[in-house]
């Protein structure tokens, strides 16, 4: 029964994060065509803030100080590397050269980890004390990260829905040409959406940072499974993405301790696999996603 | 020995080189670009590998053994990335099952090598296999992550499965044998991979003239082109897959006796997306780039850094990141540019339609019995909009039937159900005396049906000799293109041209020609006058006169421009809101009040003659 309660309450505050990699990567993807596989790493580099200038005492204060500074960082690295990616296209059609760009982005910042850090894990003390949930202690950041995915959730829902500049975001996912056409600075609103969904990764690698594995390496599984979310769900939907992201979370997080933690990369890949093989627009998703 | 010649990753050896396009011999120049890319690769291989061999220094042999090895699966990742389309961040998940099986069958197990190198290319097919399954569903960037998934998840299970692969301890696999000098420092696990990669290279070349070969580039670009011209993409997919699979597989065994030791680090996701890096570093598309991309990619850090192997991821993703926002072309691809832009100032390609009509016309052939279509009680609807409402058309064999009304009103749906590039909710379709209702495209495709689109799905990657003989090769008559045989002169500087320097005109031309060297029964002409000045609508108005006349075809016409329309149809159907408002000759469509509402204007000139 308790091992059962770990699972579950572990799996979906894992699984939050991959809501929150999943969010994100919508963000740009809404925007843009674009689906960032640097993101993972973003969420590392989110997590290595949280390590360098958390103390081993924790210090609540200080963390709430420094969410929106982890945010806000993030949210700059990734306008930058939104200028650099979109910077070669003419349309977001070209996949060539944002699979590349964004894949080398991800290898660059591994590089830089690794330079700086070396190979091993990074650890990162919890701010905040743990506290029991149906009679297990729990580290407050399974269920902080939880918290944030709703929040972000709520967040990005307003933003699309009631505000202009979200509005017009809408408009460019939908009709591109119209969308430039009706006047709209396309290539800023896609720069801003790189930022949103750096705000989100930021606060997320912050926030989930001890619960984490931060390494030079890890960037990549954080991606694909915030991507099997992302799927499951229903790419476009943020809605999918947190159920996606629930579903992911709870199924690693079994396989982890039923089979061992070498399986769950690939326990989650055989997931995506049936999901693209059986419903291939996933749980919320429109059905365009397939072509030919 | 037997059992590890490289040859297996191709069938065709020595002879491919000298085999040119299709049946007919072709006049030595005209493969003069690929030709040279494909010497040049392979002096720059053999002499990376001679050369250290010759001087007697062990160490640049074995690495540019490694090198050789790697040029292998970037040149087979080149095929599968640009000629097939398909993405794979998982090509050194391929190598390293081929390698680890090679090792875990002779190293552990100790069965004779031949036996270890035979599982391990096996093992490589079958991982070939999954990564094509999901490609029949997906593409693009849902394939880049199952493939990046399944290089991240490769050697996870190395080490969870370590009772069969003795884990993180690694595979000894000592080949004495193979690793004795034959000649300076050279010894037959060099040779072997200097072949191979020789080899990869000229299948390569051998491969984009076969008909097979420019299918796969034809599906790689649009996939409903292709569907049109008779081929699956699934099918072309699944062979990309496998023949990179196979090569991978032959280089992944051989780096495991050149190394003498597998270990789960050695085959990391870093090993795959250094194989995608390479091929876009040298220059994707490109039949040299990826040797380039590999010398580029390998050498600098292990040559330049050699001390600071820690550097060598940041220099991977470095190059790679400035390549694609500076030269998006790779290396190879932008000097090739920089030569052709040189060369262009000299003359600029073209198609001289009249001449090509005058000469295509002069060809007489036995005429073939013209087919028709019938589609009855038709119904189409796209969620709740309608496009197609009880439609019954009747296009008699050998017509030139129009088929006009104002924006959407069903027309390019219409020549989608028939080309089967859409399907029928109710209703039938008849092409000739077959039930082509249910049919798919490319089914329908070989039932006579040759269609154009309204942006021409012209494949400038390709030259447009190869852009005329893609539609040859879908030919369902069987025989050798009438028509190609017609423009036989044009051949050697046809070959030579890439399509992007036509104007639009002239590369509406050439999506017709594509459709008439099919030997189709039926052209379908989705808008083709667009954006043609009034004496390139004249002499397409020739054509299809002269593809109904002179070559018995029945043409199926959508068209804005009534003037044409006018000029060339003897029947008409108008479409208004997915419904029939008339259908017959012209000067009956003229008389009809309900016509003229839906036209307003005067009728067009030239329609008192009509």
């Amino acid at each position: 029964m308790e091992e059962l309660t770990i699972i579950a309450v572990r799996g979906l505050g894992l699984g939050a994060v991959f809501s929150l990699v999943a969010m994100s990567l919508n963000a740009v993807h809404r925007a843009s065509g674009i689906f960032n596989f640097a993101q993972g790493s973003m969420l590392v580099l989110g997590g290595i803030i949280a390590a360098l200038y958390m103390p081993n005492v924790p210090d609540p204060y200080r963390w709430a100080l420094f969410l929106p500074v982890a945010a806000i960082a993030l949210a700059l690295v990734m306008t930058v590397q939104g200028y650099i990616t979109l910077l070669p296209l003419r349309s977001s059609v070209e996949q060539h050269s944002w699979l590349v760009s964004t894949l080398a982005v991800s290898v660059l910042i591994s590089a830089v980890i690794l330079l700086l850090r070396g190979n091993s894990q990074i650890l990162t003390t919890s701010q905040f004390p743990s506290f029991p949930v149906f009679g297990t202690r729990t580290p407050a950041p399974y269920i902080m990260v939880i918290v944030l995915a709703f929040i972000w959730y709520a967040a990005l829902r307003w933003f699309h829905s009631r505000t202009l500049t979200g509005l017009s975001i809408s408009a460019v996912a939908q009709d591109l040409d119209a969308a430039r056409a009706a006047g709209l600075r396309v290539r800023k609103l896609q720069m801003l959406a790189f930022g949103i969904s750096g705000l989100i990764i930021g606060s997320a690698g912050f926030t989930a940072a001890p619960i984490l594995a931060i390494a030079n390496d890890s960037g990549l599984a954080y991606v694909t499974n915030g991507f099997v979310a992302a799927v499951v769900g229903g790419i476009g939907s943020d809605t999918g993405a947190l159920i996606g992201g629930a579903l992911v979370g709870v199924l690693s997080m079994y396989t982890a301790f039923a089979y061992g933690g070498e399986f769950q990369n690939a326990v989650t890949l055989g997931l995506l696999v049936l999901v693209l093989m059986i419903k291939p627009e996933g749980l919320f998703g429109t059905p365009a996603a397939r072509k030919v | 020995m037997a059992g590890i010649s490289p040859t297996d990753s191709s069938p065709a050896t020595g002879p491919a080189l000298a085999m040119t396009g299709g049946a007919e011999p072709v006049p030595e120049a005209n493969r003069r670009p690929a030709d040279l890319q494909l010497a040049t690769g392979i002096v720059l291989i053999i002499g990376s590998v001679l050369l250290p061999a010759v001087l007697g220094n062990p160490y640049w042999t074995h690495n540019f053994t490694i090198v050789s090895l790697f040029i292998t699966v970037a040149v087979l990742q080149n095929l599968l990335l640009s000629d097939a389309g398909q993405v794979s961040f998982g090509q050194g998940a391929v190598f390293g099952a081929g390698a680890y099986i090679t090792g875990i069958v002779s190293g552990l197990w100790g069965y004779p090598l031949a036996v270890g190198f035979l599982s391990g290319i096996a093992t490589s097919v079958v991982m070939g296999l999954l990564f094509a399954a999901p490609a029949l569903r997906v593409q693009g960037f849902y394939l880049g992550f199952v493939t990046l998934s399944a290089a991240l998840v490769f050697p996870e299970m190395l080490v969870a499965f370590s009772d069969i692969t003795n884990g993180i301890n690694g595979i000894a696999l000592p080949v004495p044998a193979l690793k004795e000098d034959v000649f300076g420092s050279l010894n037959w696990i060099a040779i072997l991979a200097m072949a191979l990669a020789c080899l990869s290279l000229v299948f390569h070349a051998w491969f984009r003239t076969t008909a097979l070969g420019r299918k796969m580039r034809v599906a790689a670009v649009s996939p409903e082109a292709a569907l049109t011209l008779g081929t699956s993409p699934g099918q072309l997919r699944f062979i990309a897959f496998t023949i990179a699979a196979i090569g991978t597989g032959v280089a992944g065994a051989l780096y495991a006796a050149s190394i003498e030791f597998v270990s789960p680090y050695a085959f990391k996701v870093d090993l795959s997306i250094f194989f995608f890096f390479s091929v876009i570093v040298g220059g994707s598309g490109r039949l040299i780039g990826p040797v380039v991309g590999t010398a580029i990619l390998y050498l600098v850090p292990n040559a330049l850094l050699a001390d600071l192997a820690s550097y060598r991821l940041l220099a991977y993703g470095a190059v790679a990141l400035i390549i694609m926002l500076v030269f998006p072309d790779g290396v190879v691809g932008t000097l090739q540019r920089a030569l052709r832009r040189y060369r262009a100032r000299s003359g600029m390609a073209g198609i001289d339609f009249k001449t090509v009509l005058v000469e295509s016309a002069a060809v007489s052939r036995d005429a073939e019995t013209s087919i028709g279509i019938t589609i009855r009680k038709a119904r189409k609807a796209y969620g709740k909009m309608v496009a197609l409402n009880d439609v019954d058309v009747e296009i008699a064999p050998g017509e030139v039937h129009a088929i006009v009304g104002p924006n959407g009103s069903g027309k390019t749906t219409l020549l989608n159900v028939i080309s089967g590039l859409a399907r029928l909710d109710q209703g039938e379709i008849i092409i000739g005396d077959a039930d082509a209702t249910r049919k798919s495209a490319y089914l329908a495709a070989r039932l006579g049906l040759g269609r154009t689109f309204q942006t021409p799905r012209v494949f400038d990657d390709i030259s447009i000799w190869d852009n005329l003989q893609i539609g040859a090769d879908a030919s369902i008559s069987g025989r050798s293109s009438w028509l190609l045989q017609s423009l036989e002169k044009y051949r050697p500087r046809w070959s030579r041209e890439l399509p992007d320097s036509l104007p639009h005109a002239q590369r509406r031309l050439l999506e017709v020609l594509r459709a008439l060297a099919m030997d189709s029964r039926i052209l379908l002409l989705d808008e083709p006058a667009a954006g043609l000045s009034s004496e390139e609508r004249h002499d397409l108005a020739g054509l299809m006169r002269m593809a109904r006349d002179k070559m018995g075809r029945t043409v199926v016409l959508i068209e804005h421009d009534l003037g044409l329309v006018w000029q060339v149809a003897d029947r008409i159907t108008v479409l208004d809101a997915g419904e029939i408002v008339t259908s017959g000759l012209p000067r009956e469509i003229l008389a009809d009040p309900r016509v003229r509402n839906l036209f307003a204007g005067a009728p067009p000139e030239g329609a008192a003659n009509a």
